[in-house]
Protein backbone atom coordinates (compact mmCIF):
# COMPACT_ATOMS: atom_id res chain seq x y z
CA UNK A 1 0.00 0.00 0.00
CA UNK A 2 1.65 3.11 -1.02
CA UNK A 3 1.07 5.99 1.54
CA UNK A 4 -2.22 8.29 1.11
CA UNK A 5 0.01 11.11 1.12
CA UNK A 6 2.27 10.35 -1.13
CA UNK A 7 -0.12 8.96 -3.18
CA UNK A 8 -1.83 12.37 -3.07
CA UNK A 9 1.60 13.90 -4.00
CA UNK A 10 2.27 11.81 -6.85
CA UNK A 11 -1.14 13.00 -8.33
CA UNK A 12 -0.81 16.52 -8.30
CA UNK A 13 2.42 16.30 -9.44
CA UNK A 14 2.68 13.82 -11.83
CA UNK A 15 -0.73 12.94 -13.27
CA UNK A 16 -2.82 16.89 -13.02
CA UNK A 17 0.37 17.99 -14.94
CA UNK A 18 -0.75 15.82 -17.83
CA UNK A 19 -4.05 17.53 -18.27
CA UNK A 20 -3.78 19.88 -21.13
CA UNK A 21 -2.37 16.32 -23.13
CA UNK A 22 -5.10 14.03 -21.76
CA UNK A 23 -7.89 16.26 -22.11
CA UNK A 24 -6.29 16.98 -25.85
CA UNK A 25 -6.29 13.50 -26.13
CA UNK A 26 -9.48 12.89 -25.24
CA UNK A 27 -11.03 15.27 -27.54
CA UNK A 28 -9.23 13.59 -30.71
CA UNK A 29 -10.33 10.42 -29.64
CA UNK A 30 -13.92 10.69 -28.42
CA UNK A 31 -16.77 11.97 -30.91
CA UNK A 32 -18.62 13.87 -27.61
CA UNK A 33 -16.49 17.39 -26.06
CA UNK A 34 -18.76 17.45 -23.65
CA UNK A 35 -18.22 14.22 -22.22
CA UNK A 36 -14.24 15.28 -22.18
CA UNK A 37 -14.64 16.55 -18.19
CA UNK A 38 -16.10 13.40 -17.09
CA UNK A 39 -13.73 11.25 -18.99
CA UNK A 40 -11.08 13.34 -17.36
CA UNK A 41 -12.18 12.54 -14.04
CA UNK A 42 -12.75 9.08 -14.37
CA UNK A 43 -9.50 8.41 -15.89
CA UNK A 44 -7.84 10.35 -12.71
CA UNK A 45 -10.05 8.09 -10.17
CA UNK A 46 -8.86 5.32 -11.94
CA UNK A 47 -4.92 6.30 -11.91
CA UNK A 48 -5.63 7.15 -8.57
CA UNK A 49 -7.08 3.86 -7.29
CA UNK A 50 -4.46 2.20 -9.67
CA UNK A 51 -1.39 3.22 -7.94
CA UNK A 52 -2.75 2.30 -4.36
CA UNK A 53 -0.68 -0.49 -4.65
CA UNK A 54 2.38 0.60 -5.93
CA UNK A 55 3.15 3.89 -7.58
CA UNK A 56 3.65 3.68 -11.27
CA UNK A 57 7.48 3.92 -12.54
CA UNK A 58 6.37 5.93 -16.10
CA UNK A 59 3.14 8.33 -14.80
CA UNK A 60 2.33 8.98 -18.53
CA UNK A 61 2.43 5.65 -19.88
CA UNK A 62 0.12 4.45 -17.23
CA UNK A 63 -2.11 7.13 -17.34
CA UNK A 64 -2.33 7.14 -20.70
CA UNK A 65 -3.10 3.41 -21.13
CA UNK A 66 -5.91 3.79 -18.74
CA UNK A 67 -7.17 6.90 -20.78
CA UNK A 68 -7.09 4.41 -23.80
CA UNK A 69 -8.91 1.25 -22.35
CA UNK A 70 -11.44 3.75 -20.29
CA UNK A 71 -12.22 5.28 -24.01
CA UNK A 72 -12.63 1.77 -25.69
CA UNK A 73 -14.84 0.54 -23.30
CA UNK A 74 -16.95 3.49 -22.76
CA UNK A 75 -17.41 3.22 -26.37
CA UNK A 76 -18.43 -0.62 -26.53
CA UNK A 77 -20.53 0.40 -23.74
CA UNK A 78 -22.49 2.72 -25.16
CA UNK A 79 -25.33 1.56 -27.36
CA UNK A 80 -25.01 4.43 -29.87
CA UNK A 81 -21.40 4.21 -31.26
CA UNK A 82 -20.73 2.86 -34.81
CA UNK A 83 -18.61 0.37 -35.39
CA UNK A 84 -16.21 2.49 -37.35
CA UNK A 85 -15.95 4.73 -34.50
CA UNK A 86 -14.72 2.00 -32.47
CA UNK A 87 -12.31 0.61 -35.23
CA UNK A 88 -11.33 4.01 -35.57
CA UNK A 89 -10.45 4.51 -31.53
CA UNK A 90 -8.71 1.36 -31.04
CA UNK A 91 -6.81 2.03 -34.05
CA UNK A 92 -5.92 5.57 -32.75
CA UNK A 93 -4.81 4.92 -28.94
CA UNK A 94 -1.08 5.27 -28.81
CA UNK A 95 -0.46 8.16 -26.38
CA UNK A 96 0.73 12.06 -27.19
CA UNK A 97 4.58 12.97 -27.83
CA UNK A 98 4.40 15.33 -24.61
CA UNK A 99 6.20 18.09 -25.29
CA UNK A 100 8.37 19.85 -21.93
CA UNK A 101 5.82 22.36 -22.10
CA UNK A 102 2.81 19.73 -21.64
CA UNK A 103 4.83 18.63 -18.86
CA UNK A 104 6.20 21.83 -16.73
CA UNK A 105 2.39 23.78 -17.19
CA UNK A 106 2.80 24.35 -13.39
CA UNK A 107 6.36 25.78 -13.88
CA UNK A 108 5.04 28.42 -16.36
CA UNK A 109 4.82 32.08 -15.77
CA UNK A 110 1.68 31.47 -12.59
CA UNK A 111 1.37 35.00 -12.12
CA UNK A 112 0.62 35.44 -15.71
CA UNK A 113 -1.65 32.54 -16.22
CA UNK A 114 -3.56 33.56 -13.08
CA UNK A 115 -4.17 37.07 -14.40
CA UNK A 116 -5.24 35.77 -17.72
CA UNK A 117 -7.46 33.23 -15.49
CA UNK A 118 -8.86 35.88 -13.38
CA UNK A 119 -9.85 37.85 -16.38
CA UNK A 120 -11.62 35.30 -18.20
CA UNK A 121 -14.34 34.93 -15.14
CA UNK A 122 -17.52 36.80 -15.71
CA UNK A 123 -17.35 40.62 -13.82
CA UNK A 124 -18.90 39.49 -10.50
CA UNK A 125 -17.40 36.02 -10.00
CA UNK A 126 -13.96 38.16 -10.76
CA UNK A 127 -15.21 40.65 -7.82
CA UNK A 128 -15.35 37.73 -5.64
CA UNK A 129 -12.50 35.84 -6.30
CA UNK A 130 -10.37 39.09 -6.31
CA UNK A 131 -11.55 39.87 -2.38
CA UNK A 132 -10.58 36.23 -1.60
CA UNK A 133 -7.41 36.20 -3.26
CA UNK A 134 -6.17 40.02 -2.82
CA UNK A 135 -7.42 40.84 0.02
CA UNK A 136 -8.27 37.85 2.07
CA UNK A 137 -11.74 38.37 3.14
CA UNK A 138 -13.79 35.59 4.51
CA UNK A 139 -16.98 34.58 3.16
CA UNK A 140 -18.55 36.25 5.61
CA UNK A 141 -16.66 39.41 5.00
CA UNK A 142 -17.02 39.20 1.20
CA UNK A 143 -21.11 39.06 1.47
CA UNK A 144 -21.20 41.80 4.06
CA UNK A 145 -18.67 43.60 1.86
CA UNK A 146 -20.73 43.02 -1.29
CA UNK A 147 -24.43 43.22 0.41
CA UNK A 148 -25.41 39.96 -0.67
CA UNK A 149 -26.53 36.17 1.23
CA UNK A 150 -23.55 33.76 2.16
CA UNK A 151 -24.71 31.07 -0.37
CA UNK A 152 -24.59 33.46 -3.34
CA UNK A 153 -20.70 34.25 -2.10
CA UNK A 154 -20.38 30.12 -1.96
CA UNK A 155 -21.93 29.85 -5.03
CA UNK A 156 -19.94 32.69 -6.84
CA UNK A 157 -16.43 31.54 -5.54
CA UNK A 158 -16.92 28.21 -6.19
CA UNK A 159 -17.46 28.52 -10.20
CA UNK A 160 -14.82 30.97 -9.72
CA UNK A 161 -12.51 28.44 -7.86
CA UNK A 162 -13.48 25.80 -10.76
CA UNK A 163 -12.86 27.94 -13.76
CA UNK A 164 -9.85 28.97 -12.37
CA UNK A 165 -8.41 25.37 -11.67
CA UNK A 166 -9.30 24.82 -15.22
CA UNK A 167 -7.04 27.69 -16.46
CA UNK A 168 -4.40 26.62 -14.36
CA UNK A 169 -4.30 23.28 -14.76
CA UNK A 170 -4.22 24.47 -19.20
CA UNK A 171 -7.82 24.41 -19.67
CA UNK A 172 -9.63 27.46 -21.40
CA UNK A 173 -11.19 28.54 -17.72
CA UNK A 174 -14.38 28.10 -19.65
CA UNK A 175 -15.96 25.23 -17.56
CA UNK A 176 -17.65 23.43 -19.77
CA UNK A 177 -20.96 22.90 -17.51
CA UNK A 178 -22.95 19.72 -19.03
CA UNK A 179 -24.93 20.29 -22.32
CA UNK A 180 -23.61 24.01 -22.35
CA UNK A 181 -20.86 23.80 -24.84
CA UNK A 182 -21.79 22.41 -28.49
CA UNK A 183 -18.90 21.63 -31.13
CA UNK A 184 -19.37 21.45 -35.01
CA UNK A 185 -16.67 18.97 -35.09
CA UNK A 186 -17.86 15.30 -35.05
CA UNK A 187 -16.53 12.27 -36.02
CA UNK A 188 -17.56 10.76 -38.76
CA UNK A 189 -20.27 7.69 -37.66
CA UNK B 1 -27.15 18.73 -16.52
CA UNK B 2 -25.20 17.17 -14.24
CA UNK B 3 -22.85 14.51 -13.88
CA UNK B 4 -20.99 12.54 -10.70
CA UNK B 5 -17.46 14.44 -12.28
CA UNK B 6 -19.11 17.81 -11.81
CA UNK B 7 -20.62 17.10 -8.75
CA UNK B 8 -17.76 16.00 -6.91
CA UNK B 9 -15.88 19.43 -7.95
CA UNK B 10 -18.45 21.36 -6.80
CA UNK B 11 -18.61 20.05 -3.25
CA UNK B 12 -14.65 19.52 -3.26
CA UNK B 13 -14.51 22.96 -3.86
CA UNK B 14 -16.76 24.09 -1.14
CA UNK B 15 -14.63 21.89 0.90
CA UNK B 16 -11.45 24.06 -0.17
CA UNK B 17 -13.69 27.10 0.78
CA UNK B 18 -14.74 26.42 3.99
CA UNK B 19 -11.11 24.72 5.16
CA UNK B 20 -9.96 28.60 4.38
CA UNK B 21 -12.46 30.46 6.91
CA UNK B 22 -10.82 30.75 10.36
CA UNK B 23 -13.57 28.61 12.12
CA UNK B 24 -12.96 25.84 10.03
CA UNK B 25 -13.09 22.88 12.83
CA UNK B 26 -12.19 18.91 13.35
CA UNK B 27 -15.55 18.16 13.05
CA UNK B 28 -15.41 19.43 9.48
CA UNK B 29 -12.00 17.42 9.06
CA UNK B 30 -13.39 13.97 9.76
CA UNK B 31 -16.18 15.02 7.30
CA UNK B 32 -14.01 15.85 4.82
CA UNK B 33 -11.70 12.58 5.42
CA UNK B 34 -14.90 10.24 5.34
CA UNK B 35 -16.26 12.33 1.81
CA UNK B 36 -12.68 11.82 0.46
CA UNK B 37 -12.38 8.46 1.14
CA UNK B 38 -15.77 7.45 -0.19
CA UNK B 39 -14.41 7.42 -3.31
CA UNK B 40 -11.45 7.76 -5.83
CA UNK B 41 -13.55 10.18 -7.77
CA UNK B 42 -14.16 12.51 -4.62
CA UNK B 43 -10.55 12.06 -3.91
CA UNK B 44 -8.88 13.10 -7.10
CA UNK B 45 -11.55 16.21 -8.21
CA UNK B 46 -10.85 17.34 -4.34
CA UNK B 47 -6.98 17.33 -5.24
CA UNK B 48 -7.59 18.85 -8.60
CA UNK B 49 -9.19 22.28 -7.36
CA UNK B 50 -6.95 22.29 -4.30
CA UNK B 51 -3.48 22.05 -7.07
CA UNK B 52 -5.62 24.89 -9.33
CA UNK B 53 -6.64 27.18 -6.54
CA UNK B 54 -3.31 27.20 -4.70
CA UNK B 55 -2.15 27.57 -8.13
CA UNK B 56 -3.68 30.83 -8.29
CA UNK B 57 -2.46 32.13 -5.23
CA UNK B 58 0.03 34.38 -7.42
CA UNK B 59 -2.96 36.60 -7.53
CA UNK B 60 -2.60 37.80 -4.45
CA UNK B 61 1.00 38.71 -4.93
CA UNK B 62 -0.81 41.87 -7.14
CA UNK B 63 -2.71 43.97 -4.84
CA UNK B 64 -4.86 46.28 -6.68
CA UNK B 65 -5.85 45.09 -10.08
CA UNK B 66 -7.27 47.08 -13.01
CA UNK B 67 -7.28 50.69 -11.53
CA UNK B 68 -10.30 49.52 -9.58
CA UNK B 69 -10.85 51.20 -6.39
CA UNK B 70 -8.92 49.56 -3.76
CA UNK B 71 -8.38 51.83 -0.68
CA UNK B 72 -10.13 49.34 1.35
CA UNK B 73 -8.39 48.72 5.04
CA UNK B 74 -7.08 45.01 4.86
CA UNK B 75 -9.06 42.63 7.13
CA UNK B 76 -7.50 40.77 10.12
CA UNK B 77 -7.64 37.57 7.88
CA UNK B 78 -5.65 38.78 4.91
CA UNK B 79 -2.75 39.85 7.57
CA UNK B 80 -2.77 36.06 8.91
CA UNK B 81 -2.30 34.31 5.60
CA UNK B 82 -1.39 36.74 3.12
CA UNK B 83 2.67 37.29 2.88
CA UNK B 84 2.78 33.32 2.75
CA UNK B 85 0.09 32.50 0.20
CA UNK B 86 3.00 33.37 -2.46
CA UNK B 87 5.33 30.98 -1.28
CA UNK B 88 3.46 28.15 -0.61
CA UNK B 89 1.63 28.43 -4.25
CA UNK B 90 3.81 25.63 -5.82
CA UNK B 91 1.95 22.80 -6.85
CA UNK B 92 3.36 20.65 -4.63
CA UNK B 93 -0.24 20.26 -2.62
CA UNK B 94 -0.74 17.37 -0.66
CA UNK B 95 -2.80 15.68 2.20
CA UNK B 96 -5.83 17.36 3.63
CA UNK B 97 -5.27 18.94 6.89
CA UNK B 98 -6.62 22.84 8.31
CA UNK B 99 -5.18 24.81 5.64
CA UNK B 100 -3.45 28.42 5.52
CA UNK B 101 -4.21 29.04 9.42
CA UNK B 102 -2.44 27.59 12.29
CA UNK B 103 -4.35 27.92 15.51
CA UNK B 104 -1.20 27.47 17.93
CA UNK B 105 -2.96 28.72 21.35
CA UNK B 106 -0.11 30.98 23.20
CA UNK B 107 1.87 29.04 25.17
CA UNK B 108 1.88 29.20 29.12
CA UNK B 109 4.05 31.07 31.14
CA UNK B 110 6.57 31.84 28.36
CA UNK B 111 9.70 33.00 29.70
CA UNK B 112 12.03 34.32 26.47
CA UNK B 113 10.75 35.66 23.43
CA UNK B 114 12.81 36.61 20.10
CA UNK B 115 12.89 37.83 16.73
CA UNK B 116 14.41 38.90 14.11
CA UNK B 117 14.09 41.67 10.67
CA UNK B 118 14.22 41.12 7.10
CA UNK B 119 17.72 40.36 6.43
CA UNK B 120 18.96 40.04 10.36
CA UNK B 121 19.85 37.10 12.06
CA UNK B 122 20.25 36.27 15.87
CA UNK B 123 22.25 33.42 17.98
CA UNK B 124 20.29 33.22 21.23
CA UNK B 125 21.91 30.74 24.65
CA UNK B 126 18.69 29.00 25.66
CA UNK B 127 18.39 28.23 29.90
CA UNK B 128 19.99 24.87 29.51
CA UNK B 129 22.81 26.32 26.99
CA UNK B 130 20.71 24.84 23.83
CA UNK B 131 21.94 27.40 21.07
CA UNK B 132 19.57 28.87 18.45
CA UNK B 133 20.37 30.67 15.73
CA UNK B 134 17.37 32.83 13.88
CA UNK B 135 17.27 33.42 10.55
CA UNK B 136 16.07 36.45 8.88
CA UNK B 137 11.92 37.64 9.69
CA UNK B 138 11.54 34.88 12.25
CA UNK B 139 10.02 34.74 15.35
CA UNK B 140 10.63 32.31 18.53
CA UNK B 141 9.14 32.04 21.99
CA UNK B 142 10.90 29.89 24.50
CA UNK B 143 9.72 28.07 27.62
CA UNK B 144 12.87 26.37 29.40
CA UNK B 145 13.19 25.33 32.50
CA UNK B 146 14.49 22.48 34.68
CA UNK B 147 11.94 20.45 33.81
CA UNK B 148 10.44 21.39 30.25
CA UNK B 149 11.68 22.33 27.18
CA UNK B 150 9.80 23.84 24.90
CA UNK B 151 9.89 26.50 22.20
CA UNK B 152 7.38 27.36 19.33
CA UNK B 153 8.66 29.32 15.74
CA UNK B 154 5.88 30.99 15.25
CA UNK B 155 7.29 32.32 11.59
CA UNK B 156 10.62 31.81 9.60
CA UNK B 157 13.41 29.59 10.34
CA UNK B 158 15.97 28.30 13.09
CA UNK B 159 18.76 26.34 13.36
CA UNK B 160 18.93 24.35 16.98
CA UNK B 161 21.92 23.07 18.60
CA UNK B 162 20.38 21.14 21.73
CA UNK B 163 22.23 20.03 24.83
CA UNK B 164 21.53 16.69 25.71
CA UNK B 165 19.12 16.37 28.64
CA UNK B 166 18.10 12.79 29.53
CA UNK B 167 15.09 13.09 30.66
CA UNK B 168 13.40 16.08 29.80
CA UNK B 169 12.84 16.07 25.51
CA UNK B 170 13.04 19.09 23.90
CA UNK B 171 10.00 19.91 21.59
CA UNK B 172 9.78 22.72 19.06
CA UNK B 173 6.14 23.35 17.98
CA UNK B 174 5.87 24.73 14.31
CA UNK B 175 1.82 25.48 13.93
CA UNK B 176 -0.55 22.30 14.51
CA UNK B 177 3.29 19.95 14.46
CA UNK B 178 5.89 19.55 17.04
CA UNK B 179 9.60 18.24 16.70
CA UNK B 180 10.77 16.34 19.23
CA UNK B 181 14.58 16.26 20.23
CA UNK B 182 17.18 14.74 23.00
CA UNK B 183 19.69 16.07 21.55
CA UNK B 184 20.65 16.99 17.99
CA UNK B 185 21.36 19.84 15.65
CA UNK B 186 18.73 20.58 13.12
CA UNK B 187 17.10 23.71 11.20
CA UNK B 188 13.54 24.29 11.13
CA UNK B 189 12.30 26.17 8.39
CA UNK B 190 7.97 27.51 8.23
CA UNK B 191 7.02 28.70 4.98
CA UNK B 192 3.23 28.90 5.25
CA UNK B 193 1.81 25.73 5.71
CA UNK B 194 5.01 24.09 4.62
CA UNK B 195 7.27 23.13 7.10
CA UNK B 196 10.99 21.64 6.44
CA UNK B 197 13.14 19.73 8.98
CA UNK B 198 16.97 19.27 7.88
CA UNK B 199 19.06 17.17 10.32
CA UNK B 200 22.34 17.87 10.94
CA UNK B 201 23.30 15.44 13.46
CA UNK B 202 21.08 13.02 15.43
CA UNK B 203 18.14 12.25 15.69
CA UNK B 204 14.65 13.83 15.48
CA UNK B 205 11.04 12.86 15.76
CA UNK B 206 8.35 14.89 13.86
CA UNK B 207 4.63 14.81 14.92
CA UNK B 208 1.42 15.62 12.57
CA UNK B 209 -0.53 16.36 15.31
CA UNK B 210 -3.28 18.05 12.85
CA UNK B 211 -5.44 15.53 14.37
CA UNK B 212 -4.98 15.06 18.37
CA UNK B 213 -6.86 11.72 17.62
CA UNK B 214 -4.35 10.06 15.31
CA UNK B 215 -1.13 10.32 16.63
CA UNK B 216 1.72 10.38 13.17
CA UNK B 217 5.15 10.60 13.76
CA UNK B 218 8.48 9.97 11.75
CA UNK B 219 11.83 9.64 12.96
CA UNK B 220 14.57 11.32 11.13
CA UNK B 221 18.23 11.56 11.27
CA UNK B 222 21.52 13.06 10.38
CA UNK B 223 21.35 13.98 6.81
CA UNK B 224 17.83 13.30 6.44
CA UNK B 225 15.21 16.82 5.23
CA UNK B 226 11.71 15.92 6.37
CA UNK B 227 9.13 18.13 4.47
CA UNK B 228 5.88 18.40 6.11
CA UNK B 229 2.45 19.99 4.75
CA UNK B 230 -1.04 19.53 5.89
CA UNK B 231 -1.15 15.49 6.63
CA UNK B 232 1.58 14.94 4.31
CA UNK B 233 5.35 14.00 4.72
CA UNK B 234 7.82 13.80 2.74
CA UNK B 235 10.98 12.54 3.57
CA UNK B 236 14.44 12.60 1.16
CA UNK B 237 16.65 10.50 3.28
CA UNK B 238 20.60 10.86 3.12
CA UNK B 239 20.08 14.12 1.22
CA UNK B 240 23.17 15.36 3.16
CA UNK B 241 23.97 17.99 0.22
CA UNK B 242 20.10 19.23 0.47
CA UNK B 243 21.12 19.62 4.06
CA UNK B 244 24.43 21.78 3.89
CA UNK B 245 22.41 24.20 1.34
CA UNK B 246 19.65 24.17 3.44
CA UNK B 247 22.32 25.55 6.40
CA UNK B 248 24.09 27.60 3.97
CA UNK B 249 22.41 30.82 5.61
CA UNK B 250 24.43 30.09 8.91
CA UNK B 251 26.89 31.24 6.73
CA UNK B 252 25.30 33.82 5.97
CA UNK B 253 25.31 32.07 1.88
CA UNK B 254 22.25 31.17 -0.33
CA UNK B 255 23.37 27.46 -1.86
CA UNK B 256 21.18 26.58 -5.54
CA UNK B 257 21.85 23.10 -6.94
CA UNK B 258 19.16 23.37 -10.08
CA UNK B 259 16.97 25.92 -8.81
CA UNK B 260 14.80 27.59 -11.10
CA UNK B 261 15.69 31.48 -11.35
CA UNK B 262 11.80 32.06 -9.45
CA UNK B 263 12.91 29.84 -6.64
CA UNK B 264 16.09 31.32 -5.90
CA UNK B 265 14.60 35.11 -6.18
CA UNK B 266 12.15 33.96 -3.37
CA UNK B 267 15.19 32.79 -1.30
CA UNK B 268 16.81 36.13 -1.84
CA UNK B 269 13.74 38.09 -1.68
CA UNK B 270 13.18 36.50 2.15
CA UNK B 271 16.63 38.67 3.07
CA UNK B 272 15.28 42.09 1.47
CA UNK B 273 12.79 44.50 1.55
CA UNK B 274 13.97 44.82 -1.94
CA UNK B 275 11.96 41.90 -4.52
CA UNK B 276 12.87 40.25 -7.16
CA UNK B 277 10.20 39.45 -9.17
CA UNK B 278 11.07 37.05 -12.44
CA UNK B 279 8.73 37.42 -15.43
CA UNK B 280 8.74 35.25 -18.39
CA UNK B 281 8.74 31.45 -19.11
CA UNK B 282 12.50 30.97 -19.86
CA UNK B 283 13.51 33.87 -17.16
CA UNK B 284 11.29 31.70 -14.54
CA UNK B 285 12.85 28.67 -15.42
CA UNK B 286 16.40 29.25 -15.79
CA UNK B 287 18.31 27.16 -13.72
CA UNK B 288 20.87 28.60 -11.09
CA UNK B 289 23.48 26.56 -9.11
CA UNK B 290 26.19 27.99 -6.94
CA UNK B 291 26.42 29.49 -3.54
CA UNK B 292 25.70 33.46 -3.16
CA UNK B 293 25.56 36.04 -0.60
CA UNK B 294 22.25 36.46 0.56
CA UNK B 295 22.53 39.90 1.33
CA UNK B 296 23.76 40.48 -1.89
CA UNK B 297 21.43 41.06 -4.05
CA UNK B 298 22.72 43.40 -6.43
CA UNK B 299 25.50 40.85 -6.72
CA UNK B 300 23.21 38.43 -7.88
CA UNK B 301 21.07 40.53 -10.09
CA UNK B 302 24.08 41.88 -11.83
CA UNK B 303 25.43 38.27 -12.17
CA UNK B 304 22.02 37.19 -14.16
CA UNK B 305 22.26 40.38 -16.56
CA UNK B 306 26.06 39.94 -16.95
CA UNK B 307 26.47 36.36 -17.06
CA UNK B 308 23.17 35.64 -18.46
CA UNK B 309 22.05 37.85 -20.20
CA UNK B 310 18.98 38.42 -18.64
CA UNK B 311 17.02 42.36 -18.78
CA UNK B 312 17.29 43.47 -14.73
CA UNK B 313 14.88 47.07 -14.68
CA UNK B 314 14.68 48.82 -11.06
CA UNK B 315 11.70 50.23 -9.86
CA UNK B 316 11.53 51.43 -6.65
CA UNK B 317 11.32 48.34 -4.38
CA UNK B 318 11.00 45.74 -7.29
CA UNK B 319 14.20 44.49 -9.58
CA UNK B 320 12.50 42.81 -12.28
CA UNK B 321 13.87 40.15 -14.32
CA UNK B 322 13.50 39.46 -17.51
CA UNK B 323 14.59 37.89 -20.74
Amino acid sequence: MVDQAALDDWFCREVLTLEPALTRYIRRNWRGPEDVFDLTHDIYALALHGARNGLPAHTSGYVFAIARNHLIQQARRSQIVSIEFLANLEGVGAPPDLTMADRHIDARDELRRALAGLSALPPRCREVVRLRKVEGLTTRETADRLGVGIDAIEQQLTKGMRALTDFMLGGSGKVAWPSRQKRQVRRSE
Amino acid sequence: MTSPAHEASDRAARWILRQEEPDWSPREEAELEAWLAESSLHRAAYLRQQTGWRAADRIGSLGPIDGEKFDRPQSPFYRRWQPWAIAASLALVVGAGSTLIFSDGPPRSVTQAFATPIGAQQKVVLADHSKVELNTATRLRAAVTAHRREVWLDQGEAFFDIRHREHTPFVVHVGTRSVTVLGTKFAIRRDGTNVTVSVLEGRVRVDATTDAKVKRSTTISAGDVAVVRDNAMLVAEHAETRVENALGWREGMLNFSDARLADAAREFNRYHRRQILVTGKVATDMRIDGAFQAANIDGFTHLLRDAYGLRVTEDGETIKISE
